[in-house]
């Protein structure tokens, strides 16, 4: 096969060899960066187009949203990763909203089931486009946006940035094997262009705003 | 994929006459061109984005051997596999062999329209291998033994009605005219095979060269399923869908959800990169890339390199007055509308689809809306020149051709045949249009009538008009 790839190396070379300026000589400029913006109230206006649900405010009225959203969506597990402390306190703080079981573990993986929310703390969020970034960095699992019926992003409010550039810019020098961009809900236009949510994701996207970032904080507010 | 392009005419009039499609493509392409309009307006940086895009798009071009060399050691680096194709043969071949080795019995498949290029399924099947279509368009339409009819629409061209009677027959489920009831469906049964596939397979809508990433966008999901649930990746891509860095990737993110489906951005983008690190709790142990030469390496020589430019959002499709008209089954391969009658006769040679550049108003507003500012019209009117110069035009047409430019270069000719042309038209078709005339001009009359020839012809009327201004 190595010699596959020679002879279309050669055809490549023989075809586009030659235009004078080298590789990205010539290219233009950089995209025209908007002025400063509130990057949290443009998250919230833009997720809400991507038909995302955003919860912030005192705790205990999230917290009692948020369990009422999930029963409403027939609700009866919560799952989140093992190393995810974030995750887990939110998931804990719900079970008396419930009734709910809490899992981490592998029949989310299996195919529960159960209807199923899966909690992950979001490595970013983006103003521009309305949406969560959740990668495999550092081992994490992406299993829940992917797989439960609904999913809740926890975004520490100091995370939210701006342009997809910025989200980018620190997975460029080692990118994990995957980064997500979550923004909203499964959708598919697929039958007669008839927008319907919830394809092959989650039929729900929340996202929680923690304004208190840190981590080993104790979650007091939203 | 069976090649049937040099049959658009009568896959065409076909078309024309099914009121279920007609129905269809009215609701698709009107939702689709509306709401990208919308979304285009709504973005004011949209024009300088379209030229920055179209600039690194032209780079690329230049350097291609450079750019795709960069992808290649770095996806290798990370654990990624790549296999170079010359050919479909080649490809279907590396592609068995990849699924006897990893000894896969069923595989996933988002979608991709350069594995309909070298009919991948096909291969696959003939390596043991049960491959499910994972995008529901694509599903219902691999249920129903079909062809996609749109780049990002596969199954456009069915109805409710018709999917509910296709899950009643393969799925055993009950029938339905509830549209979230058909998706549920749909969701449940490939849930199963998720979970279980061996193999997912996609495609890919960007390669990154500094990083060896594969990006997939999607809205439902599937893409990311498939690439984080099998022990076995498999992405197959053109060579000409590499950007040179990460960092140039959110100018062509914010391009091709808003010209496909009028959206600031798709559910979901997922960037994935060679295999699960240590210490991953799941993403594929092994991730192979095959990379389709299949005839990009020729147009990239040639004057038509800026179609590889392309970077598959449809619009074009939905603008096009033709696609409108007959939708994507009569150009009788995988690419359709004005994207498809140029990339088709250059993938496949133009003897093989010298019909395509015909099915063209050359109305230009294809040009208009290429995120990416691929000059179509242009390259429709310089195949059509490729075809007169390879002898693929009947005598007739070139005779009829050579007529017109004798009669539009001389002036007085032009005015009194349109005079005496004006008079007889009158006199003998009562003002409606011409039809069924004796060969040559058949070509022309048996797929649409002549207009009959104005009593007062247009540039003594524009003189008149003058006249009564001045």
């Amino acid at each position: 096969m190595v010699n596959e790839r020679e002879s279309l190396f050669r055809r490549l070379s023989a075809a586009c060899g030659g235009h004078g300026a080298g590789p990205g000589e010539g290219l233009p400029g950089e995209a025209p960066v908007p002025p400063e913006i509130d990057r949290v109230a443009l998250f919230a206006k833009t997720f809400a187009a991507a038909d995302g649900v955003l919860l912030r405010g005192p705790l205990e009225k999230a917290l009692s949203d948020l369990g009422e959203m999930l029963r409403a969506e027939g609700v009866t597990a919560l799952f989140f990763p093992e190393d995810d402390a974030a995750a887990r306190e939110i998931a804990e703080a719900l079970v008396p909203f419930g009734p709910f079981s809490l899992t981490t573990g592998a029949e989310v993986r299996g195919g529960s089931a159960a209807v199923t929310a899966g909690f992950r703390t979001a490595e970013a969020a983006i103003a521009e486009t309305g949406t969560v970034v959740e990668t495999s960095a550092g081992g994490r699992s992406v299993l829940p946006g992917l797989i439960p019926d609904v999913h809740v992003s926890i975004v520490p409010a100091a995370s939210v940035v701006a342009r997809m550039e910025e989200a980018l810019a620190a997975f460029t020098a080692d990118p994990p094997r995957n980064i997500s961009f979550l923004s909203g809900p499964s959708r598919t236009g697929d039958i007669e262009q008839t927008l319907t949510i919830g394809a092959h994701g989650p039929r729900k996207a929340i996202v929680l705003l923690l304004t208190i970032p840190g981590p080993g904080v104790k979650i007091t507010s939203l | 994929m069976e090649l049937k392009a040099n049959a658009f005419g009568r896959n065409a009039r076909k078309a024309l006459l099914d009121k279920t499609l007609q129905g269809a493509l009215e609701r698709t392409t009107g939702r689709f061109q509306a709401h990208r309009d919308a979304a285009v307006a709504a973005f004011p940086e949209f024009e300088a984005t379209r030229e920055r895009a179209s600039g690194i798009k032209r780079d690329v071009l230049d350097h291609l051997d450079t750019y795709l060399a960069r992808f290649i050691e770095e996806a290798e680096k990370r654990g990624a596999i790549v296999h170079v194709a010359r050919d479909a043969a080649q490809a279907r071949e590396i592609a068995a062999r990849i699924a006897r080795n990893e000894g896969i019995t069923l595989a996933v498949k988002s979608k991709s329209m350069a594995s309909e290029e070298i009919s991948l399924n096909e291969a696959l099947q003939g390596a043991g291998v049960t491959v499910v279509e994972s995008d529901l368009g694509e599903y219902i339409i691999q249920l129903a033994g079909e062809t996609p009819s749109h780049i990002i629409a596969p199954a456009a061209h069915k109805t409710r009605e018709q999917i509910s009677r296709l899950f009643e027959r393969h799925l055993g489920e009950p029938r339905t005219d509830s549209i979230p009831g058909l998706v549920g469906m749909a969701r449940k049964h490939l849930r199963e095979k998720f979970l279980s596939a061996g193999m997912g397979v996609s495609g890919g809508n960007f390669l990154v060269a500094d990083t060896g990433s594969v990006v997939l966008v999607t809205n439902e999901g599937n893409g990311r399923m498939g690439t984080v649930l099998p022990r076995v990746h498999l992405a197959v891509v053109g060579i000409e869908k590499v950007i040179p860095r990460m960092a140039d990737l959110p100018t062509f993110l914010r391009l091709l959800p808003r010209s496909a489906t009028g959206q600031a951005i798709s559910s979901y983008v997922s960037i994935v990169t060679g295999t699960r690190r240590a210490g991953d709790p799941e993403g594929p142990d092994r991730m192979h890339i095959l990379l389709l030469d299949c005839g990009r390496s020729a147009i990239l020589e040639g004057k038509y390199r800026e179609v590889l430019k392309c970077v598959r959002c449809g619009a074009c499709l939905n603008c096009c007055p033709v696609y409108q008209s007959v939708g994507g089954h009569p150009y009788g391969w995988v690419y359709s509308g004005p994207i498809g009658a140029v990339l088709t006769p250059l993938l496949v040679g133009l003897p093989e689809a010298a019909a395509l550049p015909d099915a063209s108003t050359l109305c230009g507003a294809c040009a208009d809306v290429c995120p990416v500012k691929i000059p179509l019209p242009d390259f429709l009117l310089e195949l059509r020149a490729d075809a007169r110069e390879q002898g693929l035009k009947t005598p007739g047409e070139i005779a009829a051709m050579k007529g017109y430019a004798g009669v539009m270069k001389r002036a007085g000719l032009l005015e009194a045949i349109e005079r005496i042309g004006g008079v007889l038209g009158q006199f003998f078709t009562k003002g409606k249009g011409i039809g069924g005339l004796p060969y040559p001009f058949s070509g022309w009359t048996e797929r649409r009538d002549f207009p009959a020839p104005a009593a007062l012809p247009f540039r003594k009327r524009w003189k008149i008009q003058r006249g009564a201004r001045d």
